[in-house]
C-alpha cells in the first residue's frame, strides 16, 4: 500500500511538473544569500523532478569518467575526469540528502513514456557505456566524445531547473551545474582539438 | 501503457478531474550532435577558440534544421556567426584522408552521414535506420583537394524530417599551418541563466582556470582551503561549494 502510495505520489509530482503552464518568471537582479538558500525552504515538482532526473545522471557521469583510470589517456585527460567523478559522486549524495529531507521518493518513473512529452529521459544508455568500456583503440577520443555528450544532457537538464524550479538550494546548485559542466565541455573540446 | 491512459491512472487514482497533457511523438530522448574533431565552428565556438559567437557556444549540439540544407547553422538565425565567412575561423591542419569525430548527446537512429565540399559530396555513409554506437567517427578521402577546404558534415536523423549540420575548417597538406592554439583556451564564464548567479565574495587567492595540486591552499570568501584532489579550476567548482575537491581548514 504505502509503495502504491510512494508511485501515485511521484506520479502526480510527475503530472503536476511536465505540460503545465511554465512557472512564473524568477525575480531578476536580487542575488542569492547564503541566508536564503535554506533546505527548509519551498520546492515544487520541479525541483523533486530535476533531483530525481539528476541523481543517476550523476553517477553514469562518475561511472563513464571513472573508464579513463586504467586507460590510455593524456594525463590533463585522466585529472580531469577524476575531479569529474569526485565531485559528481559528492553531487548525488548532496541531492539524495535533500529528496530524503523533503519525504519525495529517491527515484523517477523509469517509464520512457512517461518522460516522452518532455523529449524521453536523458539518460545515457548502459549499453553505450558498456561499450566504450570495450573499446580497444583510441580510446581517449570516443571517452573524450561520450563524456561530452553527457555533459550537454547536465546543462539542458540543469536549465529546466533555473527557470521553472522554486526551491533556492537546488536553484543555485543547477547554475553551478549549468557552470561547471559548460566550462568541462570547453575543456573537453580543447582537448579534442589537440 | 500509452501516455495518456498512464496520466489517467494517476488523475483518477488521486481523484482529480483527468488533465490530459498533450503527448508529443518522440519516445526517445531529443537527440544533437556535432563534429568535436577536428573542430567545427560550433566546437571552436563552445572552446572559446572563437569570440563573440553568441548563443552557439551553449548548444553546439543544436544545429538542427530541415534535410537539404547547404548552410553552416541550419539556416537558424540565432546561430548565422557558424555561416559568417569574415571570421577568423581556426583551420586545423590535415591530410588527405580525414577521420571526423562526433559528440552525440544521445543515440538516435540514423539514416545517412554526408560529407560536402564546395556543393560535392565527397563521402556518404549510411546506416540504414540503426542506432549509432558508443562513438562515431567516419574516415574521410578528400578526393585530392588541397589548400584550405570548407567541408559541410550533416547528420540525417532517420524517423524526423531533420538533420545536424557542423562546417569543418580545413588546410589540406601543410604549408602553413593554421593550427588552433596548442595553449588551452581560457576558462569562459558564461553569462547568467534565468536565476542570477550567486555574486562570488570579494578577495581570496582562488581564480578559475588555474591548475591546483593536492595539498595546495588558496583563500576564498574569507575562509582558507586545501585542495583534495588534482585539477584546473573552473567556474561553477569554487571552494565554498566543492567540498569533493577542496578541505576548508
Amino acid at each position: 500500500m504505502k509503495r502504491a502510495l510512494l508511485v501515485l505520489t511521484a506520479g502526480l509530482l510527475l503530472l503536476a511538473g511536465c505540460g503545465t503552464d511554465p512557472a512564473p518568471a524568477p525575480a531578476t537582479g536580487a542575488p542569492l544569500t547564503p541566508a536564503a538558500a535554506s533546505t527548509s525552504a519551498e520546492f515544487n515538482s520541479a525541483d523533486v523532478m530535476f533531483l530525481q532526473m539528476m541523481i543517476p545522471h550523476l553517477g553514469q557521469g562518475a561511472e563513464i569518467a571513472r573508464l579513463a583510470k586504467d586507460r590510455t589517456a593524456r594525463e590533463e585527460v585522466k585529472v580531469l575526469a577524476a575531479a569529474i567523478e569526485v565531485t559528481q559522486v559528492f553531487e548525488a549524495d548532496t541531492m539524495s540528502d535533500l529528496l530524503r529531507d523533503w519525504k519525495q521518493p529517491a527515484t523517477m518513473d523509469a517509464n520512457p513514456d512517461a518522460h516522452a512529452h518532455h523529449g524521453g529521459l536523458p539518460l545515457t544508455s548502459p549499453d553505450t557505456i558498456a561499450m566504450l568500456a570495450a573499446v580497444t583503440d583510441n580510446f581517449e577520443t570516443k571517452f573524450l566524445n561520450l563524456l561530452t555528450g553527457h555533459q550537454h544532457n547536465a546543462v539542458e537538464m540543469a536549465k529546466a531547473e533555473t527557470a521553472g524550479g522554486a526551491n533556492p538550494q537546488v536553484k543555485e546548485m543547477a547554475n553551478r551545474i549549468v557552470q561547471s559542466r559548460t566550462a568541462e565541455i570547453s575543456q573537453m573540446l580543447a582537448f579534442l582539438g589537440k | 501503457m500509452n501516455l495518456k491512459r498512464k496520466l489517467m491512472a494517476v488523475a483518477i487514482g488521486a481523484g482529480l478531474a483527468p488533465v490530459f497533457v498533450v503527448a508529443l511523438p518522440a519516445a526517445t530522448a531529443s537527440a544533437h550532435g556535432y563534429i568535436s574533431s577536428p573542430p567545427s565552428r560550433q566546437a571552436n565556438c563552445a572552446r572559446g577558440a572563437v569570440a563573440n559567437c553568441g548563443p552557439i557556444i551553449y548548444e553546439p549540439q543544436s544545429v538542427e534544421g530541415p534535410k537539404g540544407l547547404r548552410s553552416c547553422n541550419a539556416g537558424l538565425s540565432q546561430f548565422a556567426v557558424l555561416a559568417d565567412e569574415s571570421r577568423a575561423w581556426p583551420k586545423a591542419s590535415v591530410g588527405g584522408t580525414v577521420t571526423f569525430n562526433w559528440v552525440l548527446t544521445a543515440q538516435h537512429a540514423t539514416s545517412t552521414w554526408e560529407y560536402y565540399i564546395g556543393g560535392t559530396r565527397i563521402a556518404v555513409f549510411d546506416d540504414g535506420g540503426r542506432t549509432p554506437g558508443a562513438s562515431v567517427s567516419h574516415t574521410v578521402n578528400l578526393g585530392g583537394r588541397t589548400g584550405t577546404q570548407k567541408l559541410l558534415a550533416i547528420w540525417n536523423i532517420s524517423n524526423t524530417a531533420n538533420a545536424f549540420y557542423s562546417c569543418v575548417d580545413l588546410q589540406v597538406g601543410g604549408g602553413g599551418t593554421t593550427n588552433p592554439p596548442t595553449t588551452p583556451p581560457p576558462t569562459t564564464t558564461p553569462p547568467p541563466t534565468t536565476t542570477p548567479p550567486t555574486q562570488p565574495p570579494a578577495g581570496g587567492t582562488w581564480a578559475a582556470g588555474k591548475s591546483y595540486a593536492v595539498g595546495s591552499q588558496v583563500t576564498y570568501g574569507g575562509s582558507t582551503y586545501k585542495c583534495l584532489q588534482a585539477h584546473t579550476s573552473i567556474t561553477g567548482w569554487e571552494p565554498s561549494s566543492t567540498p569533493a575537491l577542496w578541505q576548508k581548514l
